[in-house]
């Protein structure tokens, strides 16, 4: 069984995301907070809130269409520094567990497609998850989400059992093996 | 509403057993912006506040759909980045602007509130994106972090530009409240 909280840990991240011409918020220090390690369990797991969003193509997508797989729903905004910063992480972490069940929804707050579309050109790797928005942010409210970036562990059977608040390093080898464990192909996940 | 959320005993306390044993503050200012960013740790707790200068601030605003003359309104009221981070607390933290306290030689108060900001922007009719962006683009009201959480965000005192404050950030952690103090903070100039 993993253990309740994954080892903290911190990485220091000197990313070159400083402001251009007022497109993030003004993160105006040259050493940024560090991205951070673990997930934090939800003591009690209750199904998750609804979330029924478009992407930046105006398909729909479903949560619930995701039963049966491990899924991160992240909430982010293209002007939030931490965001910006995990978000190659999360892809890479998708890129490394898709094949075991793991799907990634990143929700965006606010914002239109046009603008999350040229920022997210500018990623490397470029997220191939879908980038659902959440114009009104409704959605945002419905999960009670207080601060971005939050990011959410759904189990297969659409329960929410982690929450990680701030950003973070989700292909760093804790993250990975925490999350690994979890995917549906692995016992410990069906034995939750 | 207070209603016990910090009681006397605990400050007491924590006053005791947390910030009393002499959490360091440092000061570092950055080379390419001049902004300079204030920083403590207590008990596992990192809090800091660095400079946003009134030009980035209203540049932010602006591209948020913000009308010039109420971006400046914000971007002058001494906005800081705060962050504050659970890195080896106790336990989960917890806590509310509202408990925090700015302070100087004239008295003492909370950091503006982001309902007092967003009372304004909805009675001038800024658009629903430019107030969905503002709110979240604020240090959260209130908020809770477990180990290894954490969130940074814009926070207000409405002091003018070059004033001196101290501000004192609350928490508590298994209902004992904790203090991280930065002392000689200076609004962006």
């Amino acid at each position: 069984m993993w253990s309740a909280h994954l080892e903290f840990g911190i990485k220091r991240v000197l990313s070159a995301l400083l402001l251009a011409g007022g497109a993030t918020l003004p993160a105006v220090a040259a050493e940024l907070p560090p991205l951070t390690l673990g997930l934090t369990p939800i003591t009690d797991p209750r199904p998750a809130a609804a979330l029924r969003l478009p992407d930046l193509d105006e398909k729909g997508h479903d949560l619930a269409d995701l039963k049966g797989k491990l899924v991160l729903v992240n909430f982010w905004a293209t002007w939030c520094p931490p965001c910006r910063r995990e978000m190659p992480s999360l892809e890479r972490l998708k890129q490394r567990l898709q094949d075991r069940g793991l799907a990634v929804l990143a929700v965006d707050v606010g914002e239109d497609a046009d603008t999350v579309f040229a920022f997210t050109g500018q990623l490397e790797p470029a997220p191939t998850f879908p980038l659902l928005l959440d114009r009104d942010s409704e959605a945002m409210k419905r999960w009670k989400v207080r601060g971005l970036p939050t990011t959410y562990v759904i189990d297969p059977r659409g329960r929410v059992i982690y929450r990680a608040v701030g950003g973070r390093e989700f292909d760093d080898p804790v993250m990975v093996e925490a999350l690994s464990r979890l995917v549906p192909g692995n016992q410990a996940a069906q034995d939750r | 509403m207070k209603s016990g959320f910090i009681t006397l005993a605990a400050t007491l306390h924590a006053l005791l057993a947390g910030n009393m044993a002499g959490a360091a503050q440092t000061q570092k200012i950055d080379p390419e912006t001049g902004a300079t960013t204030w920083e403590t740790r207590v008990q596992g707790v990192t809090f800091s506040l660095t400079q946003i200068a009134p030009d980035p601030a209203r540049a932010f605003y602006l591209n948020r759909g913000f009308p010039p003359e109420t971006a400046d309104r914000y971007a002058t009221a001494c906005v800081f980045m705060t962050v504050l981070r659970n890195d080896a607390a106790p336990g989960e933290l917890r806590f509310r602007l509202a408990d925090w306290t700015v302070q100087n030689k004239i008295g003492s108060r909370p950091p503006l509130s982001v309902d007092t900001w967003m009372a304004q922007w909805q009675s001038l009719g800024l658009s629903e994106a430019a107030q969905i962006a503002f709110r979240w683009a604020q240090f959260p009201p209130e908020q809770e972090y477990a180990v290894g959480e954490w969130n940074q965000g814009m926070l207000t005192t409405g002091l003018a530009p070059g004033s001196r404050f101290d501000i004192i950030a609350r928490w508590l952690v298994a209902g004992i409240t904790y203090e991280g103090k930065l002392e000689n903070v200076v609004c962006p100039p």
